[in-house]
């Protein structure tokens, strides 16, 4: 609220980002052109989320009032409108408004939901079928966050209830929250640990879930209960803590981002952004690592890690000012590392790029 | 349920409920249920005869209507309209009240003359069979014109009761919309040719017509609401019935099978999956191990371990060689059709000419169609050639051919290839300059729509000179054959001006599109399922057996990647067919989008595991210009 950037989206494998602003148009920006073209379209209003397409050069699934909009752009065009023709309408009756999108990591399934639909639509995107996926119970879905190596999505709904289903045959599993909400939910690289958050309470919970083996169709295989791994209650150190609005996992699982708001009735509280250093295996690690703040009265909104950060972790910030900053986290990664594109160029300290001209 | 239904009472309930109940015991209603098993056993019979995975699309009005007329079709169109009566007859029987039986007794008149009850005919219960007839007729139409023989397998997998729960609620409103539907025709219908059953039955079996009553082939007769609500009742439960067997058919015949990478024991090295890719099974086998091959290439580590394994002893990847030589001639079969339509649609293009040479058949790309088990790198040198170099001269190309192939497009029939004359490409003056009138001899085989099928339907008699003089004499140009073409020409030409030939003969272009790609499913799970394994190979593949083939792989996926991004840019391609709102899966409508998505993602998942290390692979240098393209994201 009261920010003019709706969402934000990182490229999986290229330095693009798109980004919504209030006035339903989406500005994609890219690190080796000077054009930034501006997509506009008349059933693109109320945008509330934004996903790229992994394995593909440039198509943006964006989540509008009434219908999801696949903008299939042409990467080497440098025109700056791209036509209302780029975009192909997915529909479906009762399914709007449209807050959560979710990409297969292999790149061919979208999911869709809306708080109004119990059902979560799962599209084929190319030949516009949707299978809808309905479980009633909770109400709608809120958020969805699909694990990185494809095996389970995250479905939380707007009660204490929220799924995780396994992607092979589409079952899910059901855990119900005590005090409120799931608000957000970040998986690690490997699919085997989901920390979540639950609206009113300040802490990380983690949820461990068995190796996929493949052998186990059917059966998403979580553990019994969920741990609690960070209380982020109110500390006398510089009365910073409270509870979480968002939080993003870095795709080497090394990092840690999380928005914290301060007390709403405390003064002069501001939302602060905690990193901390993450580890997944031989065992599950959580270590403070710093705090970011913004300038004076700007507060983070939206928060994002680039995907393919051959340095370490590049975190992405949305102020409520309009400004966007780049912050990097250098650091020699203990993943695996694997051949990627070109890396992306920054300098040493935080990229400011503000976001209007005017 | 139908009883309940039936039986509707609206203003007394607890009366109907216990009518209904008291009913539900009758030896009647045990009996018609056992009637109705059958006939659902029947039905489902049909189903399974008639089901196929590659919809048949009809390409022209005249080809759909020749599908209409099939004698299979008019088989499966009267059994289903006998099934329909017998329901009908199973549900009046059971309603009781005034639709029970045939032959009532009449009112008694008012004359003294007739002492006797007579028998006269139940109009009601006529309306009611004829009726279920007509529904089963319609629904037999439907499913001929809908293509509902074809299986679409599904996008994601779920247990099939799952599927059949999610799929139900649908099915019932469908059901409800077409039984209005259905009977609202029928009372046209019967409005107007009711009364030859009527006087036929009542001449048969002796019975009189009831003059008190109305007779019902007229307005009022027809606006009796009860009787209209029965039969719309009695059409839904019809319908019902058979969609949900249809529906189950379909959820168990695509549901996945698991066939076995390595055969563990003897007997089972029929069913494993290498061998039946390779071996040439009934298509819905094919299918159904390609989309187990896309599953486990995706999920399963211990299955693709089987695929890149050695054999014992001799070290060499049978497992690994089959399955990829498989997907590789899947996807450049798919290469060659498409540019042999490419070439048809150039050649229609610049055949607009009055003047009425022919040109040069574009036969020789796809005459490179030889069988042998080579792999792909020598074919597809010489297909990018071939379509480059469409209309000139091809003299200079190399060809590996056997007599007598042929494109095997889908448009060919066995009576044009005979008369197009069966290329004797080993004849002596074939690798020769051609000369104009030589290359007239050349025809091309893609013509206009109209020429093709006026070919075929008007001029069976001349196949069987023209092969006969082709085959013979293949020295000389056959000074008959040309001024038999030209009179070809001419018809072809007068009766084009016909409007109502052209309204049948003319393609539609969207169905000719749609037949091009009616089996694209089995190419988009060989890509996924290729692309997935490379992808695997890369952190999986202990032995390198991945390594070796994939210029190959690369090969084939950038020449198809081309060819299919030129075949868009032809008109019609890349439009959406309208969506028709409804339950009917008409995926096969949009299998090209499909294919041409399922390629790019194919093409992204290598270059994104391998990255820069692609650099090193053997591939042409127009291939690497490509690769290098997907490397940095720009296409």
């Amino acid at each position: 609220a009261g920010c003019t950037v709706r969402a934000f989206a990182w490229h999986p494998h290229t330095s693009k980002f798109a980004v919504a602003l209030l006035d339903d148009s989406i500005r994609v920006y890219n690190s080796k052109s000077a054009t930034i073209p501006s997509l506009k379209h008349r059933l693109q209003r109320n945008v509330a989320a934004m996903a790229w397409k992994p394995l593909c050069a440039s198509i943006l699934a964006v989540a509008c009032q009434s219908c999801v909009l696949m903008w299939h752009l042409d990467p080497t065009s440098l025109s700056t409108r791209p036509s209302s023709g780029c975009a192909q309408v997915l529909s479906y009756p009762g399914h709007s408004p449209v807050t959560s999108l979710a990409w297969a990591p292999s790149g061919e399934l979208l999911l869709s939901a809306s708080p109004a639909d119990t059902a979560m639509l799962v599209w084929d995107v190319s030949t516009e079928n949707c299978v809808p996926l309905q479980r009633f119970g909770g109400g709608g879905v809120t958020f969805l966050a699909w694990s990185p190596d494809g095996s389970k999505v995250l479905a939380a709904t707007p009660s204490a209830v929220f799924r995780v289903w396994e992607a092979q045959m589409w079952t899910c599993e059901w855990w119900p929250t005590i005090k409120g909400r799931c608000q957000t939910g970040g998986w690690s690289p490997d699919g085997s640990r989901l920390l979540f958050t639950v609206l009113g309470e300040s802490v990380i919970y983690s949820l461990s879930f068995s190796e996929y083996r493949g052998e186990m169709q059917g059966q998403v295989g979580g553990w019994k209960t969920a741990s609690i791994v960070a209380d982020l209650s109110e500390t006398t150190f510089e009365t910073i803590g409270g509870e979480i609005h968002s939080m993003v996992w870095d795709p080497t699982g090394e990092r840690l981002a999380v928005i914290i708001r301060g007390h709403p009735d405390a003064p002069g509280s501001q939302a602060v952004i905690a990193v901390f250093r993450t580890r997944n295996s031989p065992v599950f690690e959580l270590l403070p690592c710093g705090f970011l703040r913004g300038e004076c009265g700007a507060q983070p909104q939206l928060i994002a890690f680039h995907p393919c950060f051959q340095k370490g972790a590049l975190l992405t910030v949305c102020w409520s000012t309009g400004k966007t900053s780049h912050i990097p986290f250098f650091f020699v990664s203990t993943h695996v590392p694997c051949a990627s594109p070109s890396p992306v160029t920054t300098s040493a300290s935080g990229w400011e790029q503000p976001l209007f001209s005017e | 349920a139908f009883v309940f239904f039936s039986g509707l009472d609206p203003f007394h309930p607890v009366r109907w409920m216990s009518n209904s109940l008291n009913d539900l015991y009758t030896s009647c209603v045990i009996f018609c249920l056992i009637l109705m098993s059958m006939v659902i056993v029947v039905i489902s019979i049909f189903n399974f005869e008639f089901y196929a995975v590659v919809p048949s699309i009809p390409c022209s009005r005249l080809a759909l209507i020749g599908k209409i007329i099939h004698p299979r079709q008019v088989m499966h169109s009267v059994v289903h309209a006998i099934m329909g009566m017998l329901v009908a007859w199973c549900a009046a029987v059971m309603m009781k009240g005034k639709f029970q039986f045939l032959a009532v007794p009449c009112t008694p008149s008012e004359s003294p003359d007739d002492a006797l009850p007579q028998m006269c005919l139940n109009e009601c219960h006529l309306f009611f069979l004829l009726s279920g007839a007509f529904t089963g007729y319609s629904y037999s139409l439907f499913y001929l014109i809908n293509n509902m023989n074809y299986l679409p397998f599904p996008i994601i997998q779920q247990y099939k009761y799952l599927r059949f729960r999610r799929s139900l609620p649908l099915l019932v409103k469908r059901s409800c919309v077409e039984s209005l539907y259905f009977v609202r025709n029928f009372c046209v219908a019967y409005y107007f040719f009711g009364y030859i059953p009527k006087v036929w039955i009542s001449t048969t079996m002796d019975l009189h017509i009831d003059s008190k009553l109305h007779p019902l082939d007229t307005l009022t007769g027809l606006l009796d609401l009860s009787l209209f609500y029965h039969a719309w009742l009695c059409g839904v439960f019809l319908l019902i019935t058979w969609y949900i067997a249809w529906l189950l058919f379909k959820i168990y015949a695509t549901e996945t099978h698991h066939f076995p990478v390595q055969p563990t024991f003897a007997e089972e090295t029929d069913q494993c999956l290498p061998k039946i890719l390779t071996s040439n099974p009934p298509p819905i086998i094919k299918f159904l191990a390609l989309q187990d091959l896309m599953l486990l290439s995706q999920y399963s580590p211990v299955r693709r371990q089987e695929v890149f394994s050695l054999s014992q002893p001799g070290g060499h990847p049978h497992n690994w060689t089959a399955i990829s030589r498989e997907c590789l001639s899947l996807l450049s079969d798919l290469t060659k059709r498409l540019i042999t339509q490419q070439e048809a649609a150039a050649a229609n293009g610049r055949a607009k000419q009055p003047a009425r040479e022919l040109k040069v058949s574009p036969q020789t790309p796809g005459a490179v169609v030889a069988e042998d088990m080579s792999f792909q790198s020598q074919r597809s040198s010489i297909v990018p050639r071939a379509s480059m170099s469409s209309l000139v001269k091809p003299s200079l190309m190399p060809l590996k051919t056997s007599p007598g192939s042929d494109t095997g497009s889908p448009f060919s029939s066995s009576a044009l290839n005979g008369k197009m004359g069966i290329l004797d490409v080993n004849s002596p003056w074939h690798g020769s300059v051609q000369s104009p009138h030589v290359m007239r001899r050349r025809p091309k085989l893609w013509t206009s729509g109209s020429d093709l099928q006026m070919n075929g339907s008007h001029h069976e008699s001349f196949p069987v000179l023209s092969a006969a003089r082709v085959g013979s004499e293949a020295v000389q140009p056959g000074f008959i054959y040309t001024w038999l073409q030209n009179k070809q020409e001419q018809i072809k030409s007068f009766l084009s001006k016909r409007v109502l030939i052209m309204y049948f003969f003319s393609k539609h272009p969207e169905a000719s599109i749609q037949a091009v790609f009616s089996d694209a499913q089995m190419h988009i799970w060989a890509l996924g399922g290729l692309s997935h394994l490379v992808a695997a190979s890369f952190t999986e593949d202990q032995f390198g057996v991945v390594q070796t083939t994939l210029p190959d792989i690369l090969n084939t996926l950038l020449t198809l990647q081309e060819v299919v991004d030129r075949y868009f840019k032809l008109p019609h391609v890349s439009s959406k067919p309208p969506r028709i709102s409804g339950s009917l899966d008409t995926s096969y409508k949009t299998l090209r989008f499909a294919l041409r998505a399922s390629l790019k993602t194919a093409l992204y998942r290598i270059t994104t595991v391998f990255g820069e290390h692609l650099n090193a692979v053997q591939v042409s240098t127009e291939h690497k210009k490509r690769l290098q393209q997907f490397l940095e994201y720009k296409e």
